[in-house]
Order: C-alpha cells, then sequence, then structure tokens
C-alpha cells in the first residue's frame, strides 16, 4: 500500500507526536560562532581574516617552506647535475626531449621531461596542492563553507550563480579537474555551463598559483585581483547574454563540529593522489611533446605566424610566444619558461595573464567534454574572446599607465 | 541478501557513515548516461561479503534532479536490497517522509538516526523504543563522524523486514500519545 503525501505526512505528524519531545533550547557557543561568521557585519570582516589566513599559510607553506626551502636546493644541487651526468652520452635530440638545455643550472631553465617536468611535478605543484586540500579540507569539515556560501550569495546572484558557487571556485584553486565535477550543485544548465566556462578561465589551479609564486611573487595579487574582476565582468555579460534560469535556493546551513582526524586523512589522500595520478602524467607527456614540437620546427612555425598578434596586440616579446603557444598543453610549466626571458614586470604580468586565461590542461578538458561537447564548444568561444578582449585590455592598461 | 543501499538526504552524514562501514575497497563510479557519481564498496556480514552502495543524497523519491533520479532508479534496481536509512536525529520528520517512502515500497529498512549529538544540542529527545515499536524496523541512534553506534547498527542488520505500511497506521492508533504533549518553544 503506498500513501500520497498529505497521508504521509499525516502519519508522520501522529508518529512524531507520540516519540519526539522539544526541551528549551538552550543557545550554545557554537550557535553564537554560528551567527556571528554569517551576519554580514561581522561574518564578512571574519571572512576576510579567513581567506587571508589561507592565502598566507598557503604561499609560506608551499613557497617558502617546501619549494626554495627544499625542492629548489634538492633539484638544482643534486638532482640536475646527476641526471645531465648520467644521461650524457645519449643521442642529442634525445637528451633534449628528456633532460633538455645541457648548460641550465637550474630546474626552470632546463625544461627536460625527466628534470623541469619532474620538478615542476614534486617540486612545486605537489606542495601547494597537498597545502591546499588540507585547509580547504578543514575548511569544509569544520562546516565554514556553506557560511561562506551565503555570505557571497548576494554578489554571485549578480552574475546569476548563487552562493554554493564558491564551492567550485575555491576547488579550482586546487585543480579544475574536481571543481567540473562540483558544478553539478548548481541547479540549470545555464549555470552549470557559466561556472564550468568561468573557473576554466578565470581561476588559476594550485599548479599555477605554485609557479606564480615562484616566477612573480611580488605582483602576484594584481594578477589575481585582474582575474577575480574578470570572472565577474565576464559573468555579468554571459549571465545577461544567454537564455536560461537562474534559481533561487535554500541552503541548510550545518551546525560547526570539530573535524575528524579520520575523515580529514581520508578525504586529503583522495583528493591529492587523484591530482597526482591525473596531473604528473599530463605534466610529463606535455614536456615531451613540447620538446618534440621545438625539435620539429612547429613552435617556431606557430611562432612566426601568431607573432604579430601577440607582440602587436599583448604588447610582449617574441621570445614569449613559444611559450605561449606551448601553454596549450603545459600551462604551468610556461609559466616557468617565461621566467628566463628578459622582460619588463609589466610584460611579464600580461604574458602570466595570458596563460592564466588560457585554455584548462587537457585532463580538465576531457571533464568538460565528459559534461557535453555543446558546453564545451560554447566555452571555448568565450575563452578566445576572453583571451583577445582581456589580454588586449591589460596592454591598453600598460599603455595608458605609461609603462608599456 | 544481494546489496545494502545507503540513502538518506544530503548532508545528513551519509558518507561519513559509508566510510565507516565500508571498508578498503572503495571504487568510485559514473552512473550510467549521467554526470552522477556514486561510491560503492564491501561491508563483512556474517563471513559474507556484502555490497555496499552510497546512493545519492535525496529528498524524496519523486525526484527533483539528477541525483534523486539516479536514487530512484538505483532502488528500483536492486528489489532486494536493504535499505540502511540514514535521518538527520535532528531533523526526524524530514527524513522519516524518505524513510516511508521505502518502506512502502516493501524494502527491508534499518533506521540511523544520526548526528544523535546535535539532537541532544539541541535538547530534542527521542523515544527510540516507541519509534521502533510503531515502525517495525530497528532504529539505532548513531554519531557517525565518531563512529558511535555503528557496531550496533550492523548487529541489528539482520533483523531488518518488509513492514506493511498499514500495520504502522495500526500502530500509531494504539500508542498513545505522552502525558506531555508536545511543549512549545516557550
Amino acid at each position: 500500500m503506498k500513501l500520497n503525501v498529505d497521508e504521509r505526512w499525516d502519519l508522520i505528524d501522529r508518529i512524531a507526536k507520540r516519540t519526539l519531545t522539544f526541551g528549551k533550547y538552550k543557545h550554545t557557543l557554537k550557535d553564537a560562532l554560528g551567527d556571528l561568521t554569517i551576519k554580514p557585519l561581522t561574518g564578512i570582516p571574519i571572512a576576510i581574516a579567513v581567506l587571508y589566513g589561507f592565502w598566507s599559510i598557503f604561499c609560506s607553506f608551499a613557497g617558502t617552506l617546501c619549494t626554495d626551502g627544499f625542492f629548489v636546493k634538492l633539484f638544482d644541487g643534486h638532482f640536475l647535475p646527476y641526471m645531465q651526468r648520467i644521461f650524457s652520452n645519449l643521442p642529442g635530440w634525445l637528451y633534449y626531449i628528456l633532460i633538455g638545455n645541457p648548460q641550465a643550472d637550474n630546474c626552470f631553465e632546463a625544461f627536460g621531461m625527466l628534470t623541469s617536468g619532474l620538478f615542476v611535478a614534486i617540486g612545486v605543484v605537489l606542495p601547494a596542492v597537498f597545502i591546499f586540500y588540507l585547509m580547504f579540507t578543514l575548511l569544509e569539515d569544520v562546516g565554514y563553507i556553506p557560511r561562506l556560501a551565503v555570505l557571497i550569495d548576494t554578489v554571485l546572484h549578480k552574475i546569476g550563480l548563487h552562493g554554493y558557487a564558491v564551492v567550485p571556485t575555491i576547488l579550482a584553486l586546487g585543480c579544475n579537474v574536481p571543481a567540473v565535477t562540483a558544478t553539478r550543485i548548481l541547479e540549470t544548465r545555464k549555470q552549470r555551463f557559466m561556472m564550468m566556462t568561468l573557473l576554466a578561465i578565470f581561476i588559476p589551479c594550485g599548479a599555477q598559483l605554485g609557479i606564480m609564486q615562484e616566477v612573480i611573487p611580488t605582483s602576484m595579487g594584481w594578477v589575481l585581483l585582474y582575474l577575480l574582476l574578470g570572472y565577474f565582468i565576464f559573468g555579468f555579460i554571459i549571465h545577461k547574454l544567454l537564455p536560461g534560469k537562474s534559481p533561487e535556493i535554500l541552503i541548510d546551513v550545518p551546525p560547526y563540529q570539530m573535524p575528524t582526524f579520520r575523515n580529514v586523512r581520508r578525504k586529503l589522500w583522495l583528493r591529492t593522489s587523484c591530482f597526482l595520478k591525473k596531473a604528473v602524467p599530463f605534466v610529463l607527456v606535455g614536456c615531451a611533446i613540447v620538446n618534440i614540437l621545438y625539435l620539429a620546427g612547429v613552435i617556431n612555425w606557430l611562432s612566426n605566424l601568431l607573432s604579430p598578434l601577440f607582440v602587436g596586440w599583448f604588447g610582449v616579446p617574441k621570445e614569449t610566444v613559444g611559450p605561449l603557444i606551448a601553454a596549450f598543453l603545459r600551462k604551468d610549466l610556461a609559466v616557468a619558461q617565461l621566467s628566463v626571458i628578459e622582460m619588463t614586470k609589466y610584460q611579464m604580468i600580461t604574458a602570466v595573464v595570458l596563460i592564466s586565461i588560457y585554455f584548462p590542461c587537457i585532463a580538465t578538458f576531457a571533464m568538460m567534454l565528459k559534461e557535453g561537447w555543446r558546453e564545451l564548444l560554447g566555452s571555448l568561444v568565450v575563452l578566445a574572446t576572453v583571451v583577445f578582449v582581456y589580454g588586449g585590455l591589460l596592454h591598453l592598461i600598460w599603455r595608458l599607465l605609461g609603462v608599456a | 541478501m544481494k546489496k545494502i543501499l545507503l540513502m538518506g538526504h544530503p548532508n545528513v552524514g551519509k558518507s561519513a557513515f559509508f566510510n565507516r562501514l565500508a571498508g578498503a575497497n572503495v571504487i568510485e563510479s559514473n552512473y550510467p548516461g549521467t554526470t552522477v557519481d556514486y561510491t560503492k564498496g564491501y561491508i563483512r556480514l556474517e563471513d559474507e561479503d556484502i555490497e555496499i552502495i552510497d546512493v545519492p543524497g535525496a529528498f524524496s523519491l519523486e525526484p527533483k534532479d539528477k541525483a534523486e533520479e539516479v536514487a530512484v532508479s538505483m532502488l528500483n534496481e536492486n528489489k532486494d536490497a536493504l535499505v540502511v536509512c540514514v535521518l538527520d536525529a535532528s531533523k526526524i520528520e524530514r527524513g522519516l517522509y524518505l524513510a516511508l517512502e521505502i518502506i512502502e515500497r516493501e524494502y527491508r529498512v534499518v533506521l540511523a538516526l544520526n548526528m544523535w549529538d546535535v539532537a541532544e544540542d539541541k535538547n530534542i529527545q527521542i523515544d527510540v523504543t516507541k519509534l521502533e515499536q510503531i515502525l517495525g524496523v530497528p532504529v539505532v541512534p548513531t554519531i557517525a563522524i565518531s563512529g558511535e553506534g555503528i557496531k550496533e547498527l550492523v548487529e541489528r542488520i539482520k533483523e531488518a523486514r518488509a513492514i506493511e505500511v498499514k500495520e504502522i497506521i495500526e500502530r500509531v492508533k494504539l500508542t498513545s500519545t505522552p502525558g506531555v504533549e508536545v511543549r512549545g518553544k516557550e
């Protein structure tokens, strides 16, 4: 026998009357904290403080402690000379693919698959991703994320999304691949398409953040601000142009909870290992493919073809065209490649911004394709427009400031 | 028994529950033809490995989104499965709606009143014995994140049986309301 909706609620009502008693509700410390972090007046300063703390821990742990303090010394001082020595009698082209430039004295300049590739994957990206996911998991398990969602809801509504869009957005700072999956918490196709496109274009992943920190530590904040502005500006434009609904949502804000070690460990392991499995092969293979393309002269040919666009429109030096083209395949390594090219600080910023808004890595591509090829094509159109307009705009800003 | 389905609303601690129940061989899979992912694993019951599936969160069996559609089809595909229905003990009426829907479809059900500590914090008292009497299925208070009550729940899985919803309606009539009626918020 099946009940209809009213009969069922009626039955529940009667069961509840016989089994539930509600005592007087006491306001606890948890509730007080809950209120403080969700009311805009106190919540917004707290949110800013939390995100700032997140950021500084990320930088000091990943950048200063792990990469500079340990991996750079290990790779440049021991690993690179060792690899250069034991592979020294390989034929020239193979040496170039695997080890890279024989004169290089650091892993940023070598560009071999087994030197720079491994250094970027393990020395730069792994610490960044690890600390990012550790902090994100803690915030999530404590129950802070839904509160952040409520706080930011009004702003995100202006671009047709809602508060929960912070989840894919923040996740994308770790890796775009799980972030694309996380767009499913949004209700309509329009919202999912917008979210996917915006995060693939404007949110740099942990790998890129790690590298940016190494290459442009002082102007990184500005680059991120510029990207964040782009996220809202283009979000607003797509929202206005695209048909479809952006419904309201009701969020259940859970109480604060003490995170348990077991859960944090498990999630951290799942997320980091998933990232390693997806990212490391792509960095290594990307490295090899780009080296082969260089050897075959394809990159040079493309550079010459496209250099008027890059030099004239974006205002970056001709030498950057190679890395910028190669960035389609190995985004994070390309930023590192830029670091050895002579150019002004402003040209460097433009180049880094271009790479950030470029195509996501191949793994993200595959994820987006899984969500639907129409969506992927749409995203590509938006991407092309954004690269052209937003990159050119940056050049214009430099000109107006008189620094280009 | 072929399979155990773990069902419940989103955010009631279902996944924490799953992590406690399923051992090491947890696999994440994609439900064919959709973008919904789910996890499955195995649980050892009376010397037998039984598949346990963490069904995507659903508010009811009248699907409103993709995840709920998948939850309903999983339930339909596994007619002989046992359902562990996870409820938020501090919002028990909402959870009972889903639980009743599953019971009405004549599945064997075990109810887990999860987040029991939250209900206690909120000073909500639940008469578990009486609830069990009325529903006729095992009801176990649990706190999945710390693991409390999980062992008892596993032990009582074998007591689960399919119930006619008519029986529940009859039993509600028989049991009297408590001396003190629902006290207001004051």
